[in-house]
């Protein structure tokens, strides 16, 4: 495996996770690791596992529901869904997120002309 | 959780697998992406706690587990818990089918009983007819105002002829009530004149009579010997009034108005005969409608003064009041009863919880240590005592309605409660017993889990089970003598209308009840006219006596204990007063021989004879308590008195006093006999009244005997009301039975719950002591000193409730004070007879913990610890 791992940024996880139901509408939780593995192009290294917490405190919050149903290898799976209030809370969370990582970039450019 | 993750790894495997991993290999690095799966799974599931159904279902699941291993605790708090609810529910049901709930008709709190007040005493009377249309057309307060009167109605049609209780009202009691009849309609206002005939059915009538046949309506029936055009069919379950028996039929007053009679009692002024019922209009408040008809009973006492001087305020009052009246109270009270009993039971199980807190104390104490909160301890504890309140009130739901589906019928068929057998479990009654259970679990989980609250952990993981108990056994004693104050007023209340009832069994009614049967016999007044109805009376007595097996037979009404019927003003020659200011007194129609048929004795003068007839001088017969109220220090016979009470067409007429009889009882439930006076019934012909037969073998054996005398002289004169004097003795003390029994026993159950309780603790107190009395018997101590402890301690606690109850039971004693009768509830008898009776009980339950303590041997319990 590659070396140049990132560990996930604590409850940045969430936010993914949001994003990618918002975006690809009813998943199962190995869609979803799926989905992150395959956009961060293998720079994240992910506990699979950490991905069902984030699921349940999306659930407990009401940000997305899930009901039972088969996969594409007609194997019995959960789906999840982002409901109304996840996505509102979604657009929320990635504009406060755009707004941090561009501080951020700002922040990290004046150390570097230092 | 579990599928879902093993499907997700599985799925990563088999990726793996197509990138060329053995399968092998492709499991654990499955496992490796996936990351910690213990971990992740215990993470998991502490979070999952939260869907609150979920941690109640995992909690209640435990509560059985755990009480699956402790039987015995939970089903004694269940029964006890169902013994309690059961009970309360059941009085609940009953006090809000009687007291509380609404009447089925519309707006039923609109619905006012009126009255007239008699200013001579205050009470409440009833209204003349003449009254009533003045009331009816003067007042603007009342949307309908409906009068109604009990009668007997007798249907000759089709044989045997049958008696039924009946009611004869105004026109518009349908339209008042708002209810619309099942078949046809109701009454129209040209039925109140006089020569109409026409009646409502009701719906049992209709349908065990007429075979429920819809071409009823405007069929013509024999009605009392009178053709009746049939209006209406009342719906299924319709009854009016709502006391009294259930009426079959209805008709208008045009029956009190009969047009070949004299002076009919339609235009009788003085005769206050008639009930009367209204509806309010909006915005009046009963106060306020009363004083306006208080102003048109002024008007009518000043143009009436003769008949309406004493009756010149009148009394409005929510109908449902009026229905409730005397039961109230009692049925307050029994709910108070029943209330500590469950108190009681509560005590009970919050001590059975406690005691198995103390075996717990540690491994609560371990699992505090090992990290499990004291809220999710508490949580657990009340999910018990939670398990605990379901289970027992079901039972108890299940036993109230067991109760009053069966038990009530039984005995409350004479119970003149109204509204009494309705009572059922609904979701009124439902709604109470579910609020009782959360109020029962609250109080009875409270001392366990302040014992949480207090845990330490220390000391509980060091000293083990003794210590944590000793703050237990404190709460412990403490709650069994609150059982004992509760207890004790509870007894007190119960001794209180015991002794009262034994009062009234015990007392003399002033006739003899035993070998005595009596009935009804319904004559038609248009077959029957006053010299044929005297004729009948003859030849059935003259029959009835030569039966074999009777002694002696006579007629009269009312009977003895059926109460105040008939009240009649007098004048005494010697003392002429104006008519509003005579004395008035109960009276009574009997033929000769019936003084001595019922056994009432001849105290002075003769009795009635034969030849005391139209004939002849007219004369009375009084009873002792009339000769002491109206004759103080004379003698009462050979004087003359006036009564307003005449037969026919004939006018009032001074008759003599020819004898003094003993107090025969006419009110059941009255602590001092009232003055009576007796006419011979050939000179006041009113009615033939019951027909009363004093018998040799026991009295049921002749019913039928005088059944067949009866339908031999007129088959179509139905024999009604067949009763034996017990069975009427009996019937009217029903209602203080009733409440005297249900208090009786929820003392029982009372004192039992008490003595458990108190078993409870001294067994424990032993238990735990076992070590002291082990070293004091190895030491030489006396059994005598051995069970000293105990006894002392059993004392300690029952003195201590004693103490504290003694305010309730003087309390209650003050309360019972107007209720109870033929006793002082003020005499201390009654506190000491309770204490005493709790005490044996509490000493009772000490004995088995004490002979216990006896048996301890020294060595055992020396080494055990």
């Amino acid at each position: 495996m590659p070396k140049d791992h990132s560990e996930v940024l604590q409850g940045t996880l969430d936010l993914m996770v949001l994003k990618t139901l918002d975006a690809l509408g009813p998943l199962h939780g190995y869609g979803i690791a799926r989905r992150i593995e395959q956009v961060s192009e293998d720079l994240l290294r992910l506990n699979e596992g950490t991905v069902y917490a984030s699921l349940l405190r999306l659930a407990q919050k009401g940000w997305i529901r899930s009901r039972w149903g088969a996969s594409d290898n007609k194997r019995k799976a959960r789906f999840y869904e982002i409901t109304r209030t996840g996505q509102k809370q979604l657009a929320r969370e990635a504009e406060s997120w755009e707004r941090i990582s561009s501080v951020i970039g700002r922040v990290l450019r004046l150390e570097s002309q230092h | 959780m579990d599928d879902e993750i093993r499907a997700h790894l599985d799925m990563l495997a088999e990726r793996f697998v197509a990138g060329g991993m053995s399968p092998r290999e492709a499991f654990y690095a499955a496992r490796k992406q996936f990351g910690g799966l213990t971990q992740m799974k215990e993470d998991l599931r502490d979070r999952r706690a939260l869907p609150p159904a979920d941690v109640l279902a995992r909690d209640v699941r435990h509560a059985l587990r755990g009480f699956r291993k402790a039987k015995g605790v939970a089903v004694s708090a269940i029964l006890m818990l169902a013994l309690g609810i059961g009970a309360s529910t059941a009085v609940f049901a009953v006090l809000d089918a009687v007291v509380l709930r609404p009447l089925p008709f519309v707006q039923p709190d609109r619905l006012m009983s009126f009255r007239s007040l008699d200013r001579r005493g205050g009470h409440p009377t009833n209204l003349s007819y003449p009254n009533f249309f003045d009331f009816r057309s003067k007042n603007r307060v009342f949307d309908r105002l409906v009068c109604y009167r009990d009668n007997r109605f007798t249907l000759t049609d089709t044989l045997p002829a049958i008696q039924v209780p009946g009611e004869i009202v105004s026109w518009d009691l349908f339209p008042l009530l708002g209810v619309q009849p099942a078949l046809g309609r109701g009454f129209h206002p040209e039925e109140e004149k006089p020569g109409m005939h026409v009646a409502v059915l009701s719906h049992t009538l209709w349908q065990s009579r007429f075979n429920g046949d819809p071409g009823i309506l405007n069929r013509r029936v024999h009605i009392n010997g009178q053709l009746f055009t049939i209006a209406g069919v009342a719906p299924e379950g319709f009854q009016f009034p709502q006391d009294g028996p259930a009426v079959q039929v209805w008709t208008t007053i045009a029956e009190d108005n009969s047009p070949t009679d004299a002076t009919p009692l339609a235009v009788q002024r003085g005769a206050r005969v008639t009930d009367a019922i209204g509806r309010l209009k909006p915005g009046f408040t009963p106060a306020a409608a009363q004083g306006q008809m208080d102003q048109i009973a002024n008007s009518l006492a000043k143009a009436y003064p003769d008949d309406d001087r004493n009756v010149d305020k009148t009394l409005v009052i929510p109908e449902l009041e009026r229905l409730a009246g005397n039961s109230r109270t009692p049925l307050w009270i029994l709910l108070g009863a029943v209330g500590l009993v469950l108190l009681i039971a509560c005590a009970n199980v919050a001590n059975l919880l406690l005691a198995r807190g103390i075996e717990r104390g540690r491994e609560f104490a371990l699992r505090s240590a090992l990290g499990a909160s004291r809220l999710a301890l508490t949580r657990e504890l009340l999910s018990e005592s939670l398990v605990l309140g379901v289970l027992g009130s079901a039972g108890g739901i299940l036993l109230a309605a067991l109760i009053l589906r069966f038990a009530l019928p039984l005995a409350g068929d004479d119970i003149p409660i109204p509204r009494l057998l309705q009572a059922g479990v609904d979701l009124r009654v439902l709604g109470f017993s579910i609020a009782l259970v959360f109020a029962t679990v609250a109080l009875f989980s409270l001392a366990p889990t302040a014992q949480i609250a207090r845990l330490d952990l220390a000391t509980s993981l060091k000293a083990g089970a003794a210590n944590i108990a000793r703050g237990h056994h404190r709460v412990r004693s403490l709650l069994v003598v609150a059982q004992v104050a509760l207890g004790l007023v509870l007894l007190v209340g119960a001794e209180l209308f015991i002794a009262s009832f034994a009062y009234l069994v015990r007392r003399d009614p002033g006739f003899r009840p035993e070998r005595l049967l009596t009935f009804g016999v319904g004559l038609s007044e248009t077959r029957y006219n006053t010299a044929g109805e005297i004729a009948f009376s003859d030849r059935l007595i003259e029959r009835l006596r030569v039966l074999p097996g009777v002694r002696a037979a006579a007629a009269g009404f009312p009977l003895p204990l059926e109460g105040h019927q008939m009240s009649v003003g007098f004048d005494i020659e010697e003392r002429p007063a104006a008519v509003p200011d005579r004395p008035a007194s109960d009276i009574a129609v009997v033929t000769p021989g019936f003084f001595g048929a019922m056994g009432i004795p001849l105290l002075q003068g003769r009795n009635f004879t034969e030849h005391d007839d139209t004939g002849a001088p007219k004369v009375l017969i009084v009873n002792e308590a009339f000769a002491h109220a109206f004759f103080p220090g004379e003698n009462p016979i050979g004087k003359r008195i006036l009564p307003g009470a005449s037969s026919g067409s004939e006018e009032p007429s001074l008759r003599e006093i020819v004898g003094v009889v003993a107090n025969a009882k006419q009110a059941p439930l009255t602590a001092t006999s009232d003055p009576i006076y007796y006419f011979p019934f050939k000179q006041l012909p009113w009615d033939i009244g019951t027909i009363v037969l004093r018998t040799a073998v026991p009295p049921r054996e002749l019913e039928s005997a005088a059944r067949a005398v009866l339908t031999d002289l007129d088959r179509e004169v139905p024999m009604f009301r067949v009763r034996t004097g017990e069975e009427r003795s009996s019937a009217s003390i029903a209602a203080p039975r009733f409440l005297t029994v249900l208090l009786g026993g929820f003392a029982g159950i009372g004192l039992l719950l008490t003595a458990v309780g108190l078993y409870g603790v001294l067994s424990y107190t032993v238990l735990r002591q076992r070590r002291e009395i082990g070293v004091r018997i190895a030491l030489g101590a006396a059994r005598g000193d051995v069970l000293g402890v105990v006894l002392r301690n059993a004392m300690r606690l029952i003195a201590a409730g004693l103490l504290l109850g003694l305010g309730g039971a003087i309390a209650a004693t003050r309360l019972a004070r107007g209720i109870v009768l033929g006793i002082r509830p003020g005499n201390p008898i009654f506190v000491i007879v309770g204490c005493a009776a709790l005490a044996v009980a509490g000493l009772a339950a000490a004995y088995v913990p004490a002979r216990r303590a006896l048996s301890v041997d020294p060595m055992q319990t020396l080494r055990s610890e």
